[in-house]
């Protein structure tokens, strides 16, 4: 078992920078997520600290070792790809049994692994087909298994669940979530599902635009977003930004109620909140924002509403028994200590003075 | 990464070599022999073959069988495919046989024509039975060119038809089967369906066709030799006769020389005449 | 059944006959007797069955040693095209590199000329360094034939290789080299062996070139074309028949990957 350490990694092809000086560090038996839109970099980095592409500058250290210039046969690494990458000319067995294989196993061990491997994701009863005879999850599995059975110090998987279905996707995260934690081998996994990103992660890394913009738990990052780029990216739907600028005698004016709030560095802020936390309440009253209804989709646990404040657009989510009419003007509380402030200029989060 | 970059030189180097020993430099080596007569710079050779009684045959012959041959084979090509598209059940049966004859070398398929056409052969016997002619006919003589550019017209649609219809079936298979909808919906018969949507979507292929054919087409020789020995004269085969009969390797040399000039044109003008804009590329 | 789709039964029948019958008509002559061929008027079905007339195409002097010729160089050819080929596709479809584009169009280009023409200034050379009237001499002439092809057609096999499979590879120990052996290779076989026989026809059946450049050591086809104005009808149906029967056989072993191999390679 070993950490990882990425240390100012760029990488440039041709004339674009795919990564502009990455730093991340994994700590051992860490399960971290790579989480940020395509083309934010996040299956580049992967595939540097796989040793498949080769960063333009920078170093990468698995464990106390520096592997920058190894290739990846030699850096302790398991990968699980994509399109799972199955060989399709090989048996369930070999397949799993490949990398035992060039690492020149005995026979016994190799029998011993690949059944270890085998029993973790379910497939003992598939070990003499072929890939053609699997099921897409079925050879995720296979994939999976594979990696496990080198038992690497690194496992590193690139948007493993994202070709399954949904609810077969649904199902394998819950599986893969309690075998990593069973192995404990310290991971690295890249998507671009937020959903997957919060309920696997130790620690989610956004990227955004070749970039690590925030690297934190997940609660932190969906509840404290580093920039309005991650509150926007996580939680479905995505955080609300109200753009306004201060009235006299400081604080902010939100859909007709006044809230304190940092300086506004070029005259104008962005107030952030997520939709579950603004509460529809019956009254109006002081502090409550008013926001004229535009739409409302029955989804079944919740009504969603789109609503207007201040003209601006916005998102909340309501009790699934309100009787709520397009037009009408509601009001909304927010939750306490859930308002969050951003430069629209930085995109940063504007932290208030405690 | 130039380690990567270095295995691909290394890997591409062979197949470069070869094909400048062994393409490249025999291209240059034509002209060279073709442009000396005993060591000395000239046009001696090309004289000699613009004088030589067989040249202006073989040139009219060889461009007459271009004219012919190159369009009979892509329309019955593109009929060919278009009846693929509407057969269900065996479709891959009749494939594979319309497309045996892509095996067969043009030796082989002269030598087939010979057999249909000879004088007491199966053509004379069902010209015969259906009172057309009477009794064996020797068609195949140097007293009916016509015959003999008929029978070589056709042992070339018949053997070489196949490659364009691979082809074009390739090319058909790229165009989205929603786009023949999408103009059925808007009322477009079969015909118009073909001119207006499969036609032009498939013009990259038909300029491929359309060259490798013609460069095929110059290259007849086996096929004209087999049925008619030296009676109907062609390019290719003025330059084996120079070369294997006469030993005069700079005359040879110099009809080369013409034929590489006649496929270079041909082949510009196939790119130029039906110019695929970059938006129509499918791919 | 409408009267369209009867004429387009109608259609697809007359087409496959036209194709079928000529070879069938070869294969009734070269099993006749050999008087059968001067017959008047020819019967459709075979009569007296009889392999006099292969019997007599296989005697005569030449036919078996073109015969032996033919199929060693078409097995030249298709190493050497193989060999030269398949790295190169490799390259092709692997690898971004400066340059790739020219090659590419190199390769292309040799398809716009009648390269079995180019023989002729290549009989000068050959007599230079003892390669005219050797079979190595016609093969390397094939396979500057066949090389393109092949190029282009194992590029295209390799691209549908994924990538991925190779890194996987990677990743699990192997080096470039290893997981070449172990994971390309093997998805890669059958459209190697296509690409093989590919070779193995284009040269089987090439006659300009086989004998412009040899004098005694003539493969089929170069003897077949040499001696067909002396030869009786007989035996030149039996030659065809015997040119054609590979051509059978390989077609039928490779059509699976009739487009594959035909399609690209006239792209």
């Amino acid at each position: 078992m070993a950490g990882i350490r990425a240390e100012n990694i760029r990488k440039i092809f041709g004339t674009y920078e795919a990564l502009k000086s990455v730093s991340l560090e994994v700590a051992d038996r860490e399960f971290t997520v790579l989480l940020g839109p395509s083309g934010c970099g996040k299956t580049t980095l992967l595939r540097i600290i796989a040793g498949l592409e080769t960063q333009t500058s920078g170093e990468i250290r698995i464990g106390d070792r520096n592997v920058s210039g190894l290739p990846p046969r030699r850096r302790g690494i398991a990968m699980v790809f994509q399109n799972y990458a199955v060989f399709p000319h090989l048996t369930v067995f070999e397949n799993v049994a490949f990398g035992l294989r060039m690492k020149r196993a005995t026979a016994d061990e190799i029998d011993r692994k690949v059944r270890r491997a085998a029993a973790m994701m379910h497939i003992e009863q598939l070990l003499e087909r072929y890939p053609s005879q699997l099921s897409g999850g079925q050879r995720q599995r296979v994939a999976v298994a594979r990696a496990l059975a080198v038992e690497p110090e690194v496992l590193l998987m690139d948007e493993p669940l994202s070709n399954l279905d949904a609810l077969l996707r649904m199902e394998m995260r819950a599986e893969l979530k309690g075998l990593l934690q069973e192995t404990r081998t310290t991971t690295i996994y890249v998507t671009h599902d937020q959903v997957e990103a919060m309920s696997l992660a130790d620690r989610i890394a956004v990227m955004h635009g070749g970039r690590i913009v925030q690297y934190d738990r997940p609660i932190r990052v969906y509840q404290d977003p580093a920039t309005a780029f991650c509150g926007g990216f996580i939680g479905s739907p995505p955080m609300n930004f109200i753009r306004t600028q201060p009235v006299e005698g400081g604080g902010y004016r939100i859909g007709g109620a006044a809230f304190p709030g940092p300086a506004a560095p070029a005259g104008e802020i962005l107030f952030g909140i997520r939709p579950e936390d603004l509460i529809v309440e019956p009254e109006s009253g002081p502090g409550l924002i008013d926001a004229e209804v535009g739409v409302v989709e029955p989804l079944g646990p919740h009504l969603l509403l789109t609503v207007r404040i201040d003209g601006q657009p916005a998102r909340v989510t309501a009790a699934p028994d309100l009787d709520i009419r397009v037009g009408e003007t509601i009001h909304l509380r927010p939750g306490p200590g859930r308002i969050r402030w951003f430069d629209p200029a930085t995109d940063q989060a504007i932290r208030e003075p405690a | 990464m130039p380690k990567e970059r270095l295995l691909a030189y290394l890997l591409l180097a062979p197949s470069v070599l070869f094909l400048l020993v062994f393409f490249a430099w025999p291209f240059a080596e034509a002209f060279i022999v073709a442009l000396q007569v005993r060591g000395e710079w000239s046009l001696g050779n090309f004289a000699t073959m613009a004088r030589d009684i067989n040249f202006a045959p073989a040139l009219r012959n060889t461009m007459l069988l271009i004219l012919v041959i190159v369009p009979l084979q892509v329309m019955l090509a593109l009929s060919m495919a278009m009846l693929l598209t509407r057969i269900r059940r065996q479709r891959d049966l009749v494939l594979y046989i319309w497309t045996i004859p892509l095996g067969i070398s043009d030796l082989a398929a002269g030598i087939v024509w010979l057999a249909l056409l000879s004088e007491q052969g199966y053509i004379n016997t069902v010209l015969d039975a259906l009172g057309l002619i009477e009794g064996p006919t020797l068609w195949l003589s140097y007293e009916r060119p016509v015959a003999l550019f008929v029978a070589v017209v056709a042992a070339e649609l018949w053997r070489a038809t196949a490659i364009v219809l691979v082809i074009l079936v390739a090319g058909v298979q790229l165009i989205p089967r929603e786009y023949g909808e999408a103009a059925e919906v808007f009322g477009a018969g079969a015909w118009q369906r073909f001119r207006r949507i499969t036609l032009p979507l498939l013009k990259p292929s038909l300029q491929s066709a359309l060259i490798l054919r013609t460069i095929l087409a110059l290259e007849v020789f086996a096929v004209v030799v087999a049925i008619s020995g030296r009676d109907l004269t062609v390019l290719m085969g003025e330059a084996y006769f120079w070369q294997n009969d006469y030993r005069d390797a700079g005359v040879a040399s110099a009809y080369a020389v013409l034929i590489l000039g006649i496929s270079i044109a041909c082949t510009l003008f196939f790119l130029r005449a039906l110019r695929v804009r970059e938006e129509t590329e499918m791919r | 059944m409408t009267i369209q789709r009867w004429l387009i039964l109608a259609a697809v029948l007359v087409l496959c006959l036209w194709v079928l019958l000529p070879i069938y008509l070869i294969v009734v002559s070269a099993f006749g007797p050999r008087d059968a061929v001067f017959a008047w008027p020819k019967s459709f079905w075979p009569v007296d069955f009889t392999t006099e007339t292969v019997a007599f195409f296989f005697g005569a002097q030449g036919v078996l040693s073109g015969l032996l010729n033919s199929i060693l160089v078409a097995l030249m050819t298709m190493v050497m095209a193989i060999a030269l080929g398949a790295p190169a596709g490799y390259a092709l479809a692997r690898f971004a590199f400066p340059g790739k584009n020219v090659y590419r169009l190199l390769v292309l280009m040799t398809r716009a000329f009648p390269i079995p023409v180019l023989a002729v200034p290549l009989t000068v050379r050959f007599i230079e360094f003892g390669l005219y009237d050797t079979l190595l001499g016609v093969a390397l002439v094939h396979t500057a034939l066949a090389l393109p092809f092949a190029v282009l057609i194992t590029s295209s096999l390799f691209l549908g290789i994924p990538r991925e499979l190779e890194e996987a590879a990677w990743t699990l120990g192997c080096t470039r080299l290893q997981a070449f052996r172990r994971v390309v290779m093997p998805l890669a076989m059958p459209g190697l062996a296509a690409t093989a026989i590919f070779a193995f026809i284009v040269s089987w059946n090439e006659v300009f070139a086989a004998t412009i450049l040899s004098l005694e050591n003539r493969t089929l086809t170069a003897f077949l074309i040499s001696v067909l104005g002396e030869s009786p009808l007989y035996f030149k149906f039996a030659g065809g028949f015997f040119l054609i029967v590979p051509a059978l056989v390989f077609i039928f072993a490779i059509r699976k990957y009739l487009f594959s191999l035909w399609g690209i390679a006239s792209r």
